[in-house]
């Protein structure tokens, strides 16, 4: 590796055919060290093996602070000077915590392993001794040589060397990388393609040995740096000359490659961000809570240690009985040992048994999301799934959601639905395209069905040729496009780079313009079942500058026409004065728009004889030309030619909606979620698609980046924005005071975010008050940068949804990430919480599941604080009137069995069925999911009321059965047992009131929890365990005694029902209260009809686009692939004479 | 019809009410007119126990006579620093006819029983009569585990070692002339500590079974002379034994010492003078508490208590409150609403 190579940062050295080198320099890794430069091609997102499971799932659970806690809890238990209750009625929870939890992540981890071993033994051929070996992924290495055949995914990023095809093109499909389907195409090097392409290839490629130097792996995804070293010449690389792993060959038969990156530093894996454990946002506050708990009981056990110190030497050392018991007969120490105690003592306090029972219920909610038949996708035989289970009650708070376009909103199938021709509309759009009845096309030998426009009119025009118009508009559309006809069974198959032209001609093939296929020079067409073959003299390619394309043709009889489609605003400038039918045509487009259809004008020129001739020579001039001059060049002499035009129509394409989703989306934003898109999709697409799913209100105003830009840069964004916004106001329309804004970016506006870190916080402010956002343009890792400024600046969770591997990072950024399980690859799922099938799914998976599991788990967590907490706290008063000695006040079977048996049940079952309202009042008033957000049930206040309410009911359990039992001959035992009681049923009776829904599971888990007390305490107090064992089972007949004694029963219900009293008061006002509510509901008015007008002023409105990939058509390959050649030669040439100059 | 399904795709969920969350359920609906009612009965139900409960302790006669002897008037004041054997006595007089069956309690007050490595100090082992706990008794029982001559102390720990030995014997006046009032010490401790939780080695003589243990150190005799009359009242199954042993719950306790049952006695005490005599010897002064004999009948909820009504009639008023402020909050907003 030379010097300069450093400098220029190509330090990334590939030898091809040289497995042994880079073999030798593989990364391995053992326990956390790694070496070696070359990663393996074998995906690992597996986190256990058999020797680290134990250990690693160990340390994983413990960094949880429970588990710790509840550890060291065991640890002081066994230590005899302060254990104030025995060890196993901790440690036996924190083994069920802890192999519970261990199992479940094993389990998932399997399934990851399952899942990466099916990836890494795909098969694909590698070269080895000068033929191809069928191999699996995992064995590819770094500088072998890849045989890509048809339709299979490529292993890893390769360097294209060459093709079966001509010049070495060949076309990727890159839905997995950026979502977008049309194909892209990549070339080879001419040295690579001259030199591999005439010997029989294996031969050739097996002598390859050419070197390539490039960048270091990185997640750039649209750019490559490299040089290839090859027979004493360098060659420049560049992005087109690479295939990147997870991409698609289409449409041809074999490709070769030398391998570059593998495995861990392809640029898509590159592009994945690192697995991380999500946490929902209520765990986050409750494990707050918890911690707060266990400082309190840390504080609690200082003060109850320090009344022991000073009762120790106050009472106990003056006290004959107990002065002995002073250890050491040392105050001090006697406190530092009760303070211990206490500690063990009030443990239960903080819920072991909550992380568990916690895991139990989202385990179910999950369950519940695969099990729900709305939510099956019967095509494809899918149920949703929750892939990540802790998650669900954080579907019931989402406030962001971030929606990639392509395949989540779209269907990725664009269809031809209407098209005016000379002013005459054909075809309707308001009929759905699936009711479209079918048109008879059997006159038509190439109709293969497909098109969902209705129209006999049209056909007859068309077959009785009467209008010259019509057929030239549909000569137009099989002549003006790029798209590649391919012959399969006797019929040709279009393979198009822009979606929108593979549809056009396939709708011109289907009214009988059916194009066959193209040279170089001709393009050969069946107008009506006549071969026609025109002679393409030049192809004015498109560009996103120029909005259009054209096609310049000699037809059969001699005369010469221009044919050029592009966005209306484009064309309708550049028509001939006094153009017939564009009074009627700009009202269609009106329609068109109206109706969200995509469109694009359709126009023509006779072309003079001498203008072409003239125009053919300063192009031929243009072709020596440097490549910037030639290209200004180039378009103003487009743009000469591009005039005059006669307008012939428009065609309006619908991009396929997912069903459901304009109802959907307006769905969510009733229900207060905010829906940005993002997507790697183009501007006018991404817009279109805006409307066409109520996303854009054709009202509301679009804030681009200089407005946004102005606003952001003013001192008060806030201030400007309105500013804005009012004088909208003024200058238009009355209708606009309602009028709603949306900010549409691209990817290229945002990377100026990054440099402008100050502007997050004031966009997100500007884009609370906007409707929604859109974002095109955007890469995978713009997209999760979205998702991130969305997290930082707002509390509330964020959604992301998409289906392809381009969404990845998105969906493992947001809080929460929806895979839809679509056509394009799994990786969006594989990386998902949740996959579904459909987008409007997702109404179902937020406004039901999400809001009922989130009312659950809040209830949930809420009525599991109350009920620990309240049971344990009794031993901080009881201390006060024991001598602060950490005597427990129950019996210590009673603690183990109360979290488990006696209270677990109701709370899992009201946990699992609680339902306030159906499941379709959840649909119909999406105002309910407002709670939600607002964080209603869960906020931190509502968690210290029922926290202060918890310490009541600890004072009303000790205090109440004190007073009763005090100066009696009541004993100890039967007091605990009192308590006891009076526990279970004070925590009984408050889940009766949470409680709605009372399924049988219900009833029967109460029954059986109350009933199980009884039966649990009686055994415990049975002389048979006593005999066994009497140091634990010391309680021998206290129940038979106590649960026979009025007293007992008469102090337990008044204690429960005293401890109980403020929640029952508080519902029961509430119950008042919200008679009076919902009255006022039902007497409010509803709100005022927004009047709008059915036709919108203004061209503004008019969405005319053409979707084609990023940068220049592909139209220079297919009309001048000679002339390439030469370019590329030239370039070759030029780079090889500036390194001949740099070696001398 | 669900198996063809199934065959048909593999994936589909189960429809059954379970899986689709639609389980017949019963959900309450309230209303005012049902939690107003609801929580005036409640409260009613309240008050009327609590009157009842009231009425009760009311008609429970209880007659309480503190012997500590802090005062100096008091016949025990002589006994109050005396380690010796000491014995005073107390006359009181019964105005009516005291109901019986009568009860005769001990009470201390500021008596930490339920502290608790006082409470833990013995072992269980021991008392059920495991002879291997004899010769090594549990180490819970610290520092009464043995004593200085490394013998071991059976029974173990503070809790026996501290036992209540005060012993009292109750005369009524008749006539002038003092007649014992006999007191009957059967069936005083709870059936399953007499029967099952405490037990005598099976060993006869029961004094073969603690040799080579020694008897507590506070303890004038030992535990297998603590009823020498009685083999069914001696040793670990001696009744003011377990008395003693079963911990009260709070430091002001009473402990049951003997039942009235005699004939002449049986329809209770006859209103009169009597004397109680007191054989002063467990120290309470140190730790400032107090020494009772209490005399009280029982009714169906035991022994006298005030606060279990009272606490009742309190409750069940708040319910009553709360239920009239419900009522006028209701009818606020109805009446807001009206107009």
């Amino acid at each position: 590796m030379s010097k300069e190579d450093v400098e220029s940062g190509l330090t990334w050295e590939v030898k091809a055919n040289s497995r042994h080198y880079h073999k030798h320099k593989q990364r391995k890794s053992f326990l956390c060290f790694t070496w070696g430069r070359y990663s393996d091609n074998v995906v690992r997102s597996h986190k256990y093996s058999l020797l680290t499971f134990l250990p690693l799932t160990l340390f994983e659970q413990f960094q949880r602070a429970a588990n710790i806690y509840f550890l060291l809890m065991v640890v002081l238990q066994c230590v005899p000077a302060i254990s104030s209750i025995p060890w196993y009625i901790t440690i036996i929870p924190l083994l069920v915590v802890l192999s519970v939890r261990g199992l479940k992540d094993l389990a998932s981890d399997m399934a990851r392993r399952r899942c990466d071993s099916e990836i890494n033994s795909r098969p694909c051929d590698v070269l080895v001794s000068q033929s191809f070996m069928t191999a699996q992924w995992k064995d590819v290495c770094v500088g072998d040589l890849l045989r890509i055949r048809r339709d299979q995914i490529i292993p890893a990023d390769l360097l294209l060397l060459s093709s079966s095809e001509p010049h070495s093109l060949c076309y990727v499909e890159t839905a997995d990388i950026d979502g977008e389907t049309n194909l892209k195409y990549r070339q080879a090097l001419g040295a690579t393609h001259n030199e591999l392409t005439s010997h029989p290839s294996e031969e050739a490629l097996g002598a390859f040995n050419g070197v390539v130097l490039c960048e270091e792996p990185n997640n750039r995804l649209y750019t490559f740096r490299g040089q290839l070293q090859w027979q004493g010449e360098c060659f420049l690389l560049e992005n087109e000359h690479v295939l990147l792993r997870g991409t698609v060959l289409r449409n041809t038969d074999f490709a070769y490659g030398l391998t570059i990156y593998t495995g861990a530093d392809t640029k898509i894996l590159r592009n994945c961000g690192k697995l991380r454990a999500k946490r929902t946002q209520l765990e986050e506050v409750f494990n707050k809570v918890v911690i707060g708990i266990v400082l309190s009981v840390l504080l609690a056990a200082l003060l109850l240690a320090i009344g022991a110190g000073v009762f120790s030497y106050q009472v106990m050392t003056q006290t004959s009985f107990l002065s002995a018991l002073v250890v050491d007969g040392n105050p001090a120490y006697n406190g530092f040992l009760v303070y211990w105690s206490y500690i063990i003592l009030l443990s239960p306090a903080m819920p072991i048994a909550l992380y568990i029972t916690f895991e139990v219920i989202h385990t179910i909610h999950s369950k519940f999301i695969g099990w729900d038949l709305e939510m099956y996708w019967k095509q494809t035989d899918k149920p949703a799934e929750a892939r990540n289970t802790s998650l669900s009650e954080e579907l019931g708070q989402v406030g962001y959601l971030l929606s990639d376009k392509t395949g989540t909103l779209t269907q990725n199938r664009l269809l031809l639905r209407q098209c005016c021709i000379a002013g005459q509309i054909y075809g309707d759009a308001s009929v759905r395209a699936e009711d479209v009845k079918p048109m008879d096309l059997s006159w038509n030998p190439f109709s293969s069905g497909g098109l969902r426009m209705f129209s006999p009119t049209l056909v007859e025009t068309l077959r009785g040729q009467r209008c010259p118009v019509t057929t030239q508009f549909l000569s137009a559309l099989a002549l003006c496009h790029t798209v590649m006809a391919e012959w399969k069974e006797g019929s040709p198959v279009y393979q198009a780079a822009s979606p929108d032209e593979e549809t056009l001609v396939g709708a011109a093939r289907e009214l009988g313009w059916v194009f066959l296929s193209r040279t170089r020079d001709f393009v050969v067409v069946s107008e009506l079942g006549a071969t026609r073959q025109y002679q393409l003299l030049a192809l004015l390619d498109f560009t996103s500058k120029r909005r259009r394309m054209s096609v310049l043709v000699r037809d059969p009889e001699g005369g010469l026409k221009l044919y050029c489609k592009g966005a209306d605003v484009v064309i309708l400038e550049r028509l001939q004065k006094n153009c017939p039918h564009q009074e009627s045509t700009e009202m269609a487009l009106e329609l068109f728009a109206e109706a969200c259809l995509r469109t694009l004008c359709v126009a023509v020129r006779s072309v003079p004889e001498a203008l072409w001739e003239r125009w053919s020579e300063t192009l031929a001039l243009s072709a020596a030309m440097a490549t910037c001059e030639r290209d200004t060049l180039l378009e103003k002499l487009y743009d000469e030619m591009e005039r005059d035009l006669l307008l012939l129509g428009v065609t309006a394409i619908e991009d396929r909606l997912q069903e459901g989703v304009p109802e959907t989306i307006a769905l969510l934003q009733e229900a207060g979620i905010r829906v940005w898109v993002l997507t790697g999709d183009k501007k006018e697409t991404a817009v279109n698609i805006g409307y066409a799913c109520r996303l854009l209100h054709p009202e509301s105003r679009l804030l681009e980046w200089q407005e946004l830009r102005q606003i952001l840069q003013s001192a008060d964004p806030q201030v400007s924005f309105f500013k804005a916004k009012q004088t909208e106001l003024w200058a238009t329309h009355k209708e606009m005071a309602r009028a709603k804004t949306s900010v549409v970016l691209t990817g290229s506006e945002l990377a100026e975010f990054e440099e402008r870190p100050e502007w997050g916080a004031s966009f997100m402010s500007l884009a609370e008050q906007c409707q929604s956002v859109l974002c095109c343009r955007v890469t995978p890792a713009q997209k999760a940068e979205i998702v991130k400024l969305v997290r930082k600046h707002t509390a509330s969770i964020t959604m992301s949804i998409g289906d392809g591997a381009n969404d990845v990072n998105m969906i493992k950024t947001a809080h929460i990430g929806v895979g839809l399980a679509g056509r394009e690859g799994g990786q969006a799922v594989h990386n998902a919480d949740f996959a579904v099938s459909q987008f409007r799914f997702l109404q179902r998976l937020l406004l039901v599941h999400g809001r009922w599991s989130y009312r659950r788990i809040s209830l949930f967590l809420r009525y599991f604080l109350f009920k620990t907490c309240g049971f344990a706290l009794v031993h901080i008063w009881f201390g006060i009137l024991n001598g602060f000695s950490a005597q427990s006040l129950y019996e210590t079977w009673f603690i183990a069995l109360y979290t488990v048996f006696y209270t677990a049940v109701p709370v899992m079952c009201m946990a699992f069925f609680e339902q306030d309202v159906s499941a379709e009042s959840s649909l119909k008033f999406p105002e309910l999911y407002k709670s939600g957000q607002k964080k209603e049930l869960s906020s931190p206040r509502k968690l210290v009321t029922y926290l202060l309410y918890a310490v009541y009911m600890s004072l009303v359990l000790f205090f109440i059965p004190c007073g009763v039992f005090y100066n009696t001959a009541y004993d100890y035992q039967t007091m605990a047992v009192t308590v006891s009681m009076a526990a279970t049923f004070a925590v009984t009776v408050e889940i009766v009131i949470l409680t709605k829904y009372w399924t049988k599971f219900n009833i029967a888990a109460l029954c059986v929890s109350v009933v199980m007390f009884f039966i649990c305490t009686r055994i415990t107090h049975s002389t048979r365990l006593f005999q066994s064992s009497p140091a634990d089972y010391f309680f021998l007949g206290v129940s038979e005694k106590a649960f026979i004694d009025p007293v007992v029963w008469l102090t337990a219900l008044l204690t429960a029902w005293t401890a109980v009293l403020p929640s029952v008061t508080f519902h029961a006002f509430n119950v008042i209260l919200s008679v009076h509510n919902k009255h006022k509901i039902h007497n409010s008015s509803p709100p005022p009809v927004e009047l709008t007008s059915r036709f919108a002023r203004g061209s503004s409105l008019r969405r005319s686009s053409y979707a084609i990939s990023q940068g220049a058509g592909p139209g220079r390959l297919i009309h001048s692939a000679t002339s390439i050649q030469r370019a590329e030669a030239l370039k070759e040439e030029k780079v090889s004479t500036s390194k001949k100059l740099r070696d001398i | 019809m669900v198996k063809e399904e199934q065959e048909e795709s593999s994936n589909r969920p189960d429809n059954t009410a379970f899986t689709q969350q639609r389980l017949p359920a019963w959900q309450p609906i309230l209303s005012a007119s049902i939690v107003i009612p609801m929580f005036l009965l409640i409260g009613a139900a309240f008050i009327g126990v609590g009157v009842a409960l009231f009425i009760t302790s009311r008609d429970i006669q209880l007659q309480e006579l503190d012997y500590t002897g802090d005062d100096s008037e008091h016949p025990c004041f002589k006994c109050r620093t005396n380690t010796e054997k000491c014995t005073c006595s107390m006359t009181f007089s019964i105005p009516t006819l005291f109901k019986g069956p009568v009860f005769f309690y001990y009470g201390l007050t500021n008596y930490f029983q339920n502290q608790r490595k006082y409470g833990a100090s013995k072992d269980d082992n021991q008392l059920y009569g495991d002879l291997n706990y004899f010769t090594s008794p549990s180490t819970d029982c610290d520092p009464y585990t043995r004593d200085s001559k490394n013998m071991p102390i059976v029974p173990c720990g503070a809790l026996a070692n501290s036992m209540f030995n005060d012993t009292f014997t109750l005369s009524h006046t008749v006539n002038g002339v003092q007649k014992i009032v006999p007191l009957d010490g059967k069936g005083i401790a709870w059936w399953t500590d007499y029967n099952i939780k405490y037990r005598n080695p099976s060993i006869t003589p029961l004094i073969n079974a603690f040799n080579g243990t020694k008897k507590p150190t506070n303890w004038p005799k030992p535990i297998y002379e603590l009823d020498t009359t009685d083999v069914y009242n001696n040793g670990f199954i001696n009744q003011d034994f377990l008395v003693w042993m079963r911990r009260a719950a709070l430091p002001d306790f009473r402990k049951l010492y003997r039942r009235i049952t005699h004939d002449d006695y049986a329809a209770g005490l006859p209103a009169g003078n009597y004397t109680l005599t007191i054989a002063y010897n467990y120290p309470v002064h140190s730790f400032n508490g107090k020494k009772k004999v209490v005399l009280s009948n029982v009714s169906w909820m035991g022994g006298k208590n005030d606060f279990l009504g009272i606490a009742y009639i309190v409750v069940g008023s708040m319910c009553v409150v709360m239920s009239v402020v419900m009522l006028i909050v209701y009818a606020r907003f109805k009446f807001a609403e009206d107009v």
